[in-house]
């Protein structure tokens, strides 16, 4: 085992065990036995020439969360690369990930060479949470968090969700009638519109659709703009400025993803706006339970409105996607946790046919689940940090202000240090927590002020819906032993189709 | 520490926030929400409804501080603008582990139950105890008067940072 290991896990073990000992050298700045300070230039990681082949010609870019294992192997658990023109450090350990966060500062940066910030300056429009920093990102996270992240307020969305979840079973139940078997192929297609619905509904108190048995074109081509941004993201940031002006394609292509889903944003917002202000000439009383309506409360300026309810839009619909599809898929080859889960459901439902959010919070192995489900398959497989204003410690080495760091969380919350058989779906490791846990080795959601802002109604929007479709259908794989691979495209999403066979109960 | 000088600020922000939902909250289910900021119960208390909460600071300073019943102690720490550094940075969203506090053991007894939310925060915080829990998820009752709560000492919340750069 490389040095680097040994002495992370030594630091980690001090910290959690005597707390105090950690903070004394830490914060008084006496390295005495934990502070070697090596430098950017003797960390180890491959030669840019290598990475950029590891990138381009060998698919590196789907495979970039199996290169965090890979990479871990080969250097230990801090490596640095050149991902395209900008230098990365990369950060595998619990321990390190949990220094990186908790150096954070007062407005964390999660990264601020994105190519999605260029798009909005280039088209002079205004950031969202995601991509807003400093103030202007603090003044919309409070906004946002008070709606969106407490759990009271969450729970006041679970009509307008159920509603959706009961579309997501009709369509479901047609989708599979038109197979003899009664597979629906493709379910994280299915998924998308439901993710594309349900925060809809949150953000317009409305429905638009793209659950009926035929889906309008425009949520279609929302979905793939999506996509094609998604895949086009790491391209563009891995491609120097240079290449641009040889290979602009993928340059154009991404900034006509995003004017499709500015657009599709901004035509809601005007339509739901219009009927409000109809409303109120005709002398009726408004009120409303959906977040744009609490933001043009707040007095935020329309154009901020337009690249919030985009940002939140888009973030709604692959992370529900991808983790209703993967818990499905392993809940389909796991038939005895299925049936687990299932007596959990309906012990706790009884006679009432639509759980709610009071009903869900009471179903621990429904959560274990999906914990389980987000540490194999993490939507963000890897998150990140620059921290902009000072060099920080991050186990021995020291790094430069202004530097990307990688947290990399596929390889955390695969590692067999902190769990047992981590390749295989074992939800009850979360109802007993094991000797190893560490708890900074899965988290899907990030930690702190610059977490997932929609964590809570993702959550409820995907208990809501397992539970749901586990009370109506028995799921089993349409293809006995057939294994999906999840592929990186920045999100980490099904490499292939899954298709499951949706039985009645 | 840099970021100490505008913490108060924007935790009196925060605070106010949360009057208006606490406030609003007592208001019936079917709210409007730009009426919110209006609808809290009459503000006059008598002395008999002041909770008085000791915190004992990371440096073993003592600060004594009064609350409403039912405030929480994030809103306590906020509106009596106590100095703790990094104290309550996600504005009690439960988003973080900075209002982690450690309890005396016969208030911790008694304390409402945990949630799940609640405690995946805890499971993250820094220098965990058997009576530590969130100062944003626990309000003020009055067989609180006099309690002690502790603030952990910790190597660095999400707020504060080593300033290695500078002091080498």
């Amino acid at each position: 085992m490389p040095q680097t290991i040994k002495l992370a896990s030594k630091v980690s073990l001090l910290a959690r065990c005597f707390p105090e000992m950690w903070a004394e050298p830490a914060l008084k700045s006496q390295p005495k036995v934990l502070q070697t300070r090596k430098t950017l230039a003797e960390m180890p990681g491959p030669s840019t020439l290598s990475f950029l082949t590891d990138l381009f010609c060998k698919k590196g870019l789907s495979r970039l969360h199996e290169l965090q294992i890979e990479s871990k192997a080969k250097y230990g658990p801090i490596w640095k690369a050149s991902f395209g023109p900008i230098l990365t450090v990369n950060v595998a350990d619990p321990s390190l990930i949990e220094q990186v966060l908790r150096q954070e500062g007062k407005h964390p940066i999660r990264s601020d060479l994105s190519s999605w910030k260029d798009y909005r300056v280039s088209r002079g429009h205004s950031y969202g949470l995601l991509t807003a920093e400093g103030e202007e990102w603090q003044k919309i996270r409070s906004i946002l968090g008070k709606h969106m992240l407490k759990p009271k307020e969450v729970e006041s969305y679970t009509g307008t969700l159920n509603d959706v979840v009961s579309d997501l079973i009709g369509r479901l139940e047609h989708q599979r009638n038109l197979h003899e078997q009664r597979v629906v192929k493709d379910v994280a297609g299915e998924f998308y519109k439901f993710g594309l619905e349900g925060i809809s509904s949150v953000l317009f108190e409305s429905r638009i659709g793209c659950l009926e048995p035929k889906v309008p074109k425009e949520t279609e081509t929302f979905i793939s703009s999506i996509n094609t941004m998604f895949v086009m993201t790491l391209l563009t940031m891995a491609m120097p400025k240079i290449l641009h002006r040889i290979f602009p394609k993928p340059w154009q292509k991404f900034c006509e993803s995003w004017d499709y889903m500015f657009a599709f944003a901004k035509g809601h917002i005007d339509k739901r706006m219009a009927e409000i202000s109809e409303r109120i000439s005709r002398g009726e009383k408004v009120e409303g339970k959906y977040l744009t309506y609490y933001l043009a409360q707040e007095k935020l300026s329309m154009k901020s409105i337009y690249g919030n309810v985009t940002e939140l839009l888009l973030a709604g619909v692959d992370t529900i996607s991808s983790t209703l599809s993967w818990s499905l898929y392993e809940l389909s080859r796991h038939p005895q946790v299925q049936a687990a889960l299932y007596k959990e459901i309906t012990a706790t439902v009884k006679d009432n046919s639509i759980p709610t959010a009071a009903d869900v919070a009471k179903m621990p192995l429904l959560k274990a689940v999906m914990k389980e489900t987000l540490r194999l398959y993490p939507v963000i497989p890897s998150n990140a940090r620059v921290i902009s204003d000072r060099d920080i410690q991050v186990g021995d080495y020291l790094i430069p202000k202004k530097t990307l760091i990688s947290l990399c969380q596929y390889a955390t919350s695969r590692d067999e240090k902190y769990f047992s058989n981590p390749n295989s779906f074992q939800p009850e490791r979360w109802l007993h927590k094991e000797d190893s846990h560490h708890p900074y080795a899965s988290i899907p959601f990030g930690f702190g002020k610059r977490s997932c802002v929609g964590r809570r109604i993702a959550e409820l929007e995907v208990y809501l819906a397992l539970a749901r479709i586990l009370m109506h259908f028995e799921v089993k794989p349409a293809q006995e032993g057939h294994a999906v691979k999840p592929m990186t495209r920045t999100l980490l999403v099904p490499e292939t189709e899954i298709s499951l066979q949706f039985l009645n109960r | 520490m840099a970021a100490s000088s505008a913490v108060p600020l924007l935790l009196r922000a925060a605070a106010a926030s949360c009057h208006r939902l606490l406030s609003a909250s007592r208001v019936a289910a079917n709210r409007s929400p730009s009426r919110f900021f209006h609808a809290s119960a009459p503000a006059r208390l008598s002395s008999e409804d002041k909770v008085t909460v000791h915190f004992i600071t990371r440096d073993g300073d003592k600060l004594t501080a009064q609350g409403k019943v039912g405030d929480s102690l994030l809103d306590v720490v906020v509106d009596n603008n106590l100095d703790i550094d990094g104290f309550g940075a996600c504005e009690g969203t439960l988003a973080c582990s900075t209002c982690h506090l450690i309890f005396e053991d016969h208030i911790f007894e008694k304390l409402d139950a945990i949630t799940d939310e609640e405690l995946d925060m805890l499971d993250l915080a820094y220098g965990l105890t058997e009576t530590s829990r969130l100062g944003c998820q626990i309000c003020l009752q009055k067989s609180m008067n006099n309690m002690v709560v502790r603030v952990p000492e910790t190597v660095a919340d999400v707020r504060q940072s080593i300033d290695i750069g500078k002091n080498p």
